[in-house]
């Protein structure tokens, strides 16, 4: 049984047929076609494949494409100003959080909650609000300064 | 928050943009038309004869396409000094991992189903997970037919010893009577996990009689051979393509699944996509930090003078050898650590077991090895009476010393590290009861290789760099522009990088051994160097002054002295002319040393211009849960020079966080027949941004006289290797008690302290 | 496979789902997981419920706070009147998993998980919580304390939803909270937890509730714990008999995260700080929420 739903991702309407068992990461990547978000894990522990739902951090891997239907969705995909980069993403860069990027796409979506929630956080508000979201490469201190960095409490 | 002693990052990596919009391409992000999906059926036993293999189920399903067995392929073996493998097993499994078949079919669901419905039927053969026991005279065989497989000689094979290296120098047995104290440990380490981020994906698509193979592997050049070794076709009929890489830390080096899903798409007459799920992740490929006994006798003068130094390891090769068959050797060398020690000897064993086999992860053997010796100086220390500190001072090698295999050192700066991380660590006042400040010392070879690379200017003035380097996420591929660029006079972002494509580039080790810096920008430099040098004809002939007289800058070529003489590079490039370079240079080759004495000579025995570093770790213990917490990391390096210093800091939090998992955390448990019990994120515990210390870095720039460009040296795998020992002596001054065993869980902890 | 999927616009909808045989599904943060991993297939027939506006408020009485079923763990953690007189609840719930758990995990998804781990089950079931099961036939109430049966299961039958919990206020003098040993700050699962309030009236311990979490197959209360504390001072002495009978009531087993002789060891350590923590909070005194970074080590400083 294939059910109609509309996937509003970066306020772009799609209109899809899934099956009720689809991820909504599923969804995005192979049904809407952006693949930014990524998957890493099965049971949310990776945060790989991190969206927002309604502006509200959501493990797109481990929630159904179905339950987001009429919702807004964002994605990595969605943070930048067309070809200018969120001030979060051009941090990013610059401060060395980013080197395979495999985590960014979601550790960006994480951090642009944070900040839409808590625009002047501390350092532990930041880090707690990140745990969430692996990451391999960095030990997270690239990411963390960059993050400060964009709310003004570096 | 952390501090580097860090100059402003001087350029944005080339692929950051896409990286940081979502819009890079990984393995996993690409489809083909007509693209199936393929699942793998892995072992039902960890050993087991194999009596029968019937894919008449599976291959009736609907929507399956192709099902490769061991009769689909070739009958030939695989492995780097070991050939002891097959692509898909045939008479044995000797692990879970183990590959029965692969199934391509329409859905990942279908090829899934159809993976479980291939029916095998197997006569279970005792399994043996621990090392000891392996050894043990009746020990069942992992591999019954070990005398023929073609093999390295100098392996030293018996039975289930894999590999048999000894470091010998002087002799030990009568120097240690001679010493005034004398100090024995014994340490045990379990196995932990490269856990790269993004599981391995592949897409293979057969045109004609070559494939070509999209693989987020670390080392395309290796799958390229693997491939073409495994279905017995020339290697020009195959074609690697890494898109970008999601993070590999040694586990994505190395052949692995390339082969298989270009057998599928063989056999299905379709491209074939593969993409492993985490729980695969962590069991199937034949690469884990391996577990070992370590047991180490030291004897030592009140002056502190190392006399005499007596080892035992014995490290878990797994199942197969892949490409750690260097281990022992590797594992002995870093039990002697980077301190003058007049006798040593120290035998290292690496066995056959049926857990997953080990193969390279960040400095293979070198943390666990580091994390033991660096306790055992510490309890060296306690027993002379002297400060830790003190005693390394007096005892780590510095510029004219004797290594173990009596290889003499050039200019090198351990002790300045020892110094600068103890100084960066320093309190402000006493700690508090309940935390302490350990440190370790520690080294890492550089490895020369073959590399190679083009560098060619384009019409419009900028420039093309073609290289066989692999980019793992480090950033090393991403500032090879840094070294073209000041060799052309030009700017970095004057440059673009085609790279990741055998096809493309001349051959390249791949991402591994920390050596892209070390080797691929010694190639690109020579590349460089032949544009230059036509840069120069051109400009000599166009502004009528000698060749002699001309310099590269600023994106011109000008008279050395009237820089108002000069003329643009992009002119120049746009002349019609070709300006076109390559380049490989000479492979560094290892120091002299004297290993005559030494058993199992795998080319460890010297240390091509070790890395050198020492952290400090301060830490807070609960000692009533055993609950570790580590407040603070210093960490000091001698890695040569450093071309890119944003990039190569990065390198030290990542491997300082995953060397506090490693220490802490990181386990994978294992049943007594030797499948993993908690092959997922949960249980397997990666630290968290919440959990990650403060980490200050300082960088002892000693140039290297035999390294790569600039005096650079390897700069990635360090890091990881001092962590656990610096945190494991910290634990031992916070509760009095020491852990002989890693990870440092709280429950050992809790242990430890109860004894005390 | 999942072959029927509605997405219930009223309750009144959603319970005739169930009574058709549907299985509810809001944050699906534990059905989805458990899902993708192979352990239980998604129902035959699902209905989603995140959009059931009744099923999302909080509301306050002077008695007793009403949370609705789809209240978030990132909410409950947020609510005044938690912060103020239910702070064990707010401990729990701002440790559940990660801020994507917070966001998207529900108060009723996770208690008809019914796992034995649950951060938010041991100070439900102190504070003497009751959930509302409502189905087409009507709705009954249901102690905390008595919904799970075992790790997974409860004694809702399948029509029936969980609407909403209630939990009674404590009286004025009332402190608590939950810790647990955790081995990571964030994105961990108890291994051992434990919950405690204590009234004090006139420098005595007047009334005490003591659970434990992941030490037995369901949450469970520790009648031997409160009966150390009541008519105490709360002392020193007091709060260590109580922590030796949690440890005493402990049922642990053994596991990948831990041995059964390590969770009981932890049982009493835990007990003991978590009591010391709320009788420190009926005394007025501060203890920073979430009490198990306070209480284990601290974080990265």
């Amino acid at each position: 049984m294939k059910v109609p739903v509309t996937l509003d991702v970066n306020g772009v309407a799609y209109p899809l047929e899934l099956e009720p068992a689809t991820t909504l990461l599923y969804a995005v990547r192979e049904g809407v076609g952006l693949t930014g978000a990524k998957e890493g894990c099965d049971d949310s522990e990776c945060g790989a494949c991190m969206m927002l739902l309604d502006g509200q951090p959501v493990n797109s891997c481990s929630y159904l494409a179905v339950q987001a239907d009429g919702r807004e969705v964002t994605t990595v995909e969605g943070l930048a100003d067309g070809d200018e980069l969120s001030p979060l993403q051009r941090a990013f860069l610059e401060h060395g959080g980013v080197q395979c990027g495999f985590c960014t796409p979601g550790m960006l979506v994480s951090a642009t909650a944070l900040l839409a929630a808590e625009p002047r956080p501390t350092e532990d508000e930041v880090r707690i609000a990140l745990s969430g979201n692996l990451c391999r490469c960095t030990g997270y201190d690239g990411i963390v300064n960059a993050v400060l960095e964009v709310s003004g409490t570096s | 928050m952390s501090v580097a002693e860090s100059e402003p990052p001087t350029f944005l990596r080339p692929d950051g943009k896409e990286k940081v919009t979502g819009a890079g391409r990984y393995t996993a992000d690409l489809n083909l038309t007509g693209q199936l999906h393929a699942k793998l059926r892995y072992a039902d036993h960890t050993h087991a004869r194999i009596i029968s293999i019937d894919a008449g189920r599976a291959r009736a399903m609907p929507g399956v396409l192709a099902v490769v067995t061991h009769e689909d392929v070739p009958d030939v073996l695989y492995g780097d000094l070991a050939q002891d493998r097959r692509l898909f097993a045939k008479d044995r499994v000797r692990f879970e991992g183990d590959v029965i078949a692969a199934v391509a079919a329409l859905t990942r669901e279908i090829a899934t189903e159809a993976a479980a419905a291939i029916e095998v039927e197997y006569e279970p053969l005792p399994a043996v997970s621990d090392i000891e026991a392996a050894l043990a005279d009746d020990a069942p065989l992992i591999h019954e037919d070990w005398e023929s497989y073609e093999a390295d000689e100098a392996l030293g094979r018996d039975g289930n010893v894999l590999g048999y290296s000894t470091i010998v120098k002087g002799d030990a047995d009568t120097a240690v009577d001679t010493a005034d104290v004398v100090v024995k440990g014994r340490y045990v380490t379990e196995a932990s996990q490269g856990a790269p981020i993004e599981p391995r994906a592949l897409l293979a698509q057969w045109e004609g009689d070559r494939v070509t193979v999209w693989s987020s592997t670390q080392v395309p050049y290796a799958a390229r051979a693997g491939v073409a070794h495994v279905l017995q076709i020339p290697q020009s009929h195959v074609r690697i393509v890494v898109p970008l890489l999601g993070g590999g830390f040694g586990s994505k080096c190395d052949f692995h699944y390339e082969g298989h899903v270009a057998a599928l798409a063989r056999a299905a007459g379709r491209p074939v996509k593969l993409v492993f799920s985490r729980e695969e992740e962590f069991i199937a490929p034949d690469h884990r930090r391996e577990g070992m006994v370590i047991e180490l006798e030291t004897g030592a003068r009140k002056d502190g003078t190392l006399v005499a130094r007596r080892g035992r390891l014995v490290l878990d090769g797994g199942a197969y050898c892949g490409e750690g068959g260097f281990f022992a050797q590797m594992a002995a060398m870093h039990a002697c650590g980077p301190y003058v020690i007049e006798n040593v000897n120290v035998g290292s064993t690496l066995v056959y077991t049926n857990n997953q086999p080990s193969g390279s992860i960040r400095a293979p053997t070198a943390p666990q090895v580091c994390w033991a010796v660096e306790q055992h100086m510490d309890e060296l220390a306690e027993a002379l009476e002297l400060d830790p500190v003190e005693l390394r001072r007096r005892t780590l090698i510095a510029e004219g010393d004797e290594g173990p295999t009596r290889q003499v050192f050039g200019p090198i700066a351990v002790r300045e590290t020892l110094e600068r991380a103890v100084e960066m660590i320093a309190p402000d006042g006493d700690l508090p009861e309940d935390e302490a400040i350990g440190v370790a010392s520690g080294w890492w070879p550089s490895f020369g290789n073959q590399s190679g690379a083009y560098v060619k200017l384009n019409a419009d003035g900028s420039g093309t760099i073609v290289t066989g380097a692999q980019e793992n996420g480090s950033g090393a591929v991403m500032a090879l522009p840094v070294l073209v660029a000041d060799v052309l006079g030009m700017k970095p972002s004057d440059f673009s990088i085609l790279y990741q494509d055998t096809d493309a580039a001349p051959f390249d080790a791949g991402s591994s051994g920390s050596q892209t810096t070390m080797n691929n920008g010694r190639a690109v430099v020579a590349a460089a160097g032949e544009v230059r040098d036509r840069l120069l004809d051109l400009a000599a002939e166009k502004l009528e002054v000698a060749r002699e007289d001309l310099e590269l800058a600023d994106g011109q070529v000008r008279v050395v002295g009237s820089p108002s003489k000069a003329v643009d590079i992009a002119e120049l490039a746009g002349s019609g002319e070709q300006l076109l370079g390559k380049g490989s240079g000479p492979v560094p080759e290892s120091p002299p040393c004297d290993a005559e004495g030494c058993l199992g000579r795998l080319g460890m025995e010297s240390f091509l211009e070790p890395q050198v570093f020492t952290h400090a770790a301060r830490v807070k213990v609960d000692r009533e849960t055993g609950v570790v917490r580590v407040l603070q990391v210093a960490a000091a390096h001698d890695s040569g020079v450093i071309v890119n210093r944003l990039g190569a800091t990065g390198q030290v939090y990542g491997g300082v966080v995953m060397g506090i998992g490693q220490a802490l955390l990181e386990v994978s448990q294992l049943d007594a027949e030797g499948r993993q019990r908690n092959p997922h994120l949960l249980d397997y515990k990666l630290v968290t941004a919440s959990d990650a210390p403060r980490i200050d870095v300082a960088w002892i720039e000693t140039p290297a006289q035999n390294g790569g460009p600039k005096g650079t040296k390897g700069v990635g795998e360090p890091p990881t290797v001092p962590t656990p020992g610096a945190i494991a002596n910290a634990i031992a001054r916070a509760i009095g008690e020491r852990i002989r065993e890693l990870p440092m869980t709280p429950e050992r902890v809790w242990a430890a302290g109860q004894r005390g | 496979m999942t072959s029927s999927f509605v997405s219930a616009t009223g309750v009144d909808e959603a319970l005739s789902a169930l009574a058709g045989g549907a299985r509810p599904v809001a944050g699906g943060t534990d059905l989805v997981v458990g899902a993708r991993q192979g352990k239980t297939p998604l129902p035959e027939s699902l209905v989603a419920i995140h959009g059931l506006d009744e099923l999302r408020g909080a509301s306050a009485s002077d008695r007793s706070l009403r949370l609705g079923a789809l209240v978030t763990h990132a909410e409950i953690a947020a609510h005044p009147v938690v912060c103020e007189r239910l702070t064990a609840l707010a401990d729990a719930s701002s440790i559940v998993g990660s801020h994507a758990t917070r966001a998207q995990g529900t108060l009723g998804g996770n208690l008809m998980n019914a796992s034995p781990a649950m951060e938010v089950g041991g100070p439900l079931i102190v504070f003497g919580a009751d959930v509302t099961l409502r189905s087409g036939a009507g709705e009954r109430q249901v102690a905390v304390a008595d919904l799970a049966t075992g790790p997974g299961t409860t004694v809702a039958e399948p029509a029936e939803l969980l609407t909403e919990v209630e939990i009674p206020l404590p009286p004025e003098g009332t402190g608590s909270a939950y810790v647990r040993l955790e081995y990571r700050r964030q994105m961990e699962i108890a291994v051992v937890g434990a919950t405690a309030a204590v009234t004090i009236a006139g420098g005595r311990v007047a009334w005490a509730g003591v659970a434990i979490t992941a030490l037995a197959p369901t949450i469970k209360l520790v009648p031997d714990a409160e009966e150390a504390l009541i008519g105490s001072d709360g002392g020193a002495a007091a709060v260590g008999e109580a922590a030796r009978a949690t440890a005493a009531a402990a049922e642990p087993i053994s596991d990948v995260r831990a041995s059964a002789d390590y969770r009981r060891a932890m049982a009493e350590v835990v007990a003991r700080r978590v009591v010391s923590a709320a009788v420190a909070r009926a005394r007025g005194e501060t203890v920073a929420v979430p009490a198990s970074s306070t209480l284990f080590a601290g974080g990265a400083s």
